[in-house]
């Protein structure tokens, strides 16, 4: 069950298959994780009629490799990515803006109503999220605020700031106590051991706190889709999921768009996964 | 998305006390509520506003007057029970199959082999795309006529025809399943392997001289070990299969005609498909009720729990 390294004392013959077999599990499993991204993939550049025979087939059968270029010539996917990429980077920095002084007042400081604090922000998690979309949307038509992207990134930035607090949080409190007494000693005031101690020192809590965020505007779809109606300013994840209800839009393209709205965050996520998960599992796995 | 940090947080919210200081308004006793007051407003202004508005218009009743008339509708309402049916084998059965699954491959990894840097690179995938694409692609492969789902299925001996997955009620629920299973299992894994490698080497050795076989040491001492992230992912993931709203849209839209409709999509549709903000807001706060059981559930779990051990 437990790791190979420490099997030492059983027979070498009985170790080489449980390591061949659980290599081979890997592999499957690899390949079932992988394999709705190969299909998306390969839809994307063979032609048509061979993804729409059956059974399809497994590998590619013909190269279109003009796809790309002509999802990007006929659908406005390059002023949809940067649409996304504008809100999610707004999203990303009001958050840091937001949770930082948050997430230090819930672990360095202790006052009256911290715990309400903290409860509050579980609170907005746990309402079905689907319910505030129609005061949201007559709060904003209220302020004019539709068909703004900024006002978008606003409200994407009050939905992942909870979670975000959390999790900074969780980051802030794995800081060791002696160094923040140093600090203090030191001549540092309650408020400035936060940019010289804190933060420094968690750094992988604001690498998962921006990724968190990032991906959550990057994804969102229910609240974009309701209060976006003018096409020019639609997000990917809105303009891809028109494309979908768009019965013309060739099934190459529709998968090629897919391809490269889910580049960027795959990437992104990819090149730095270690700090991400060292952030995330700080305060929730003991050790 | 990941609340673990969070509901763990929650559950022991009264450790690390900080010696107050008296020095100043920056030092003083203000300094807490400065730091927290734009967050603050930021949630009250678009999270708990809408959320108490939202809720509030289910108190009012089809005239007008103050009222319990759309809970009263709800309890006679034959489709909201089905609704909550199909939520709860929704949730329950992701729940599960997620917890099951991210553990089994959890265990397969944990272990130093080369390459390991490159699979949990790929593990990492599903979670790292959106929705909107992950629809498109799971629609395409299930579709009756040419999906890769059905060439797969077909290999099955009892299998003999093309199954339309999206227009048969069990098959649908089962795709939706599948999809949320899918996408959430890897982020899980990843979290569980963090949590075996905390699992100290000592006990398994104290194990194996007290002449536990394998499967001794997995009940002993790996399952007592992580217990604690298996309760927390598996409060997570029911909060975030009741909120599941992007998947069910564009996947099934709900259908055929109610079998995939959960709580969100319900309610989504209750506000604007039929423009019943009292009842949305009624199905809402019910909701927030299994939601919050669910979390205090898991609360008093850990920390009974926690007073064991």
């Amino acid at each position: 069950m437990r790791v190979a390294d420490s099997s030492a004392s059983q027979s070498a013959g009985g170790v080489h298959w449980a390591r061949l077999l659980r290599v081979c599990a890997i592999i499957v499993v690899c390949l079932v994780v992988f394999f709705p991204v190969y299909w998306m993939l390969l839809s994307s550049i063979q032609p048509t009629q061979y993804s729409l025979s059956f059974p399809p087939p497994l590998y590619p059968k013909g190269l279109n490799l003009a796809a790309y270029a002509q999802l990007f010539r006929e659908k406005p996917i390059g002023h949809w990515l940067a649409v996304s990429t504008f809100v999610a980077a707004i999203t990303v920095i009001a958050t840091l803006i937001f949770v930082i002084p948050a997430a230090y007042a819930l672990s360095g400081l202790h006052w009256h109503g911290r715990s309400a604090f903290g409860l509050l922000l579980l609170f907005t998690q746990i309402m079905p999220a689907a319910i505030v979309v129609a005061p949201v949307l007559a709060l904003y038509r209220s302020f004019g605020w539709t068909n703004n992207l900024t006002a978008l990134a606003v409200l994407h930035t009050a939905f992942v700031v909870p979670l975000c607090a959390w999790v900074l949080k969780s980051a802030f409190d794995a800081v060791p106590k002696e160094v923040v007494e140093a600090a203090l000693i030191d001549g540092c005031n309650r408020l400035s051991v936060l940019p010289r101690v804190y933060l420094p020192l968690a750094k992988p809590g604001l690498v998962a706190v921006s990724v968190i965020a990032f991906f959550a505007s990057w994804n969102e779809f229910l609240f974009a889709s309701t209060l976006i109606i003018d096409s020019d300013l639609y997000t990917a994840s809105l303009g891809i999921a028109t494309l979908m209800t768009q019965l013309d839009t060739p099934l190459f393209q529709l998968m090629a768009a897919g391809v490269v709205f889910s580049v960027l965050p795959v990437l992104f996520y990819m090149a730095i996964q270690r700090h991400v998960l060292r952030g995330l599992t700080a305060g929730s796995v003991k050790g | 998305m990941v609340v673990e940090a969070a509901l763990t947080s929650a559950a022991i919210a009264h450790d690390a006390p900080a010696r107050p200081l008296r020095r100043g308004l920056i030092d003083g006793a203000a300094l807490p509520y400065l730091l927290i007051l734009p967050a603050l407003l930021l949630e009250c202004v678009f999270v708990l506003y809408p959320i108490l508005r939202g809720s509030l218009v289910s108190l009012e009743n089809f005239d007008g007057s103050l009222g319990l008339d759309n809970y009263r509708f709800m309890w006679s309402d034959p489709d909201f029970w089905r609704m909550l049916g199909h939520t709860l084998i929704y949730t329950l059965t992701v729940d599960v199959l997620v917890l099951v699954v991210a553990l089994a491959v959890a265990l397969l990894m944990n272990w130093s082999f080369p390459g390991r840097g490159v699979v949990r690179s790929i593990l990492t995938v599903p979670w790292a795309i959106p929705d909107v694409p992950v629809a498109i692609a799971f629609v395409f492969m299930l579709d009756p006529s040419f999906g890769v789902f059905n060439r797969l299925v077909r290999l099955l001996p009892f299998v003999d025809q093309n199954q339309n997955w999206l227009l048969d009620p069990t098959l649908a629920m089962a795709a939706v399943i599948i999809v949320t299973v899918w996408k959430g299992f890897p982020f899980y894994s990843l979290v569980l392997l963090a949590a075996l490698q905390n699992v100290p080497d000592e006990l398994y050795d104290a194990a194996r001289v007290d002449g536990a076989g394998p499967i001794g040491q997995f009940l002993h001492v790996t399952i007592p070990g992580i217990r604690d992230t298996i309760a927390l992912l598996a409060v997570l993931a029911f909060i975030f299969a009741t909120q599941q709203f992007t998947l069910i849209w564009l996947i099934t839209g709900g259908g055929p005609v109610d079998a995939t409709t959960t709580l969100a999509p319900a309610i989504y549709m209750q506000a604007f498909r039929f423009y019943n903000f009292g009842y949305a807001g009624a199905i809402a706060v019910v909701g927030f009720f299994i939601s919050a059981l669910a979390t205090i559930a898991f609360i008093f779990i850990q920390r009974r729990l926690a007073r064991e051990t």
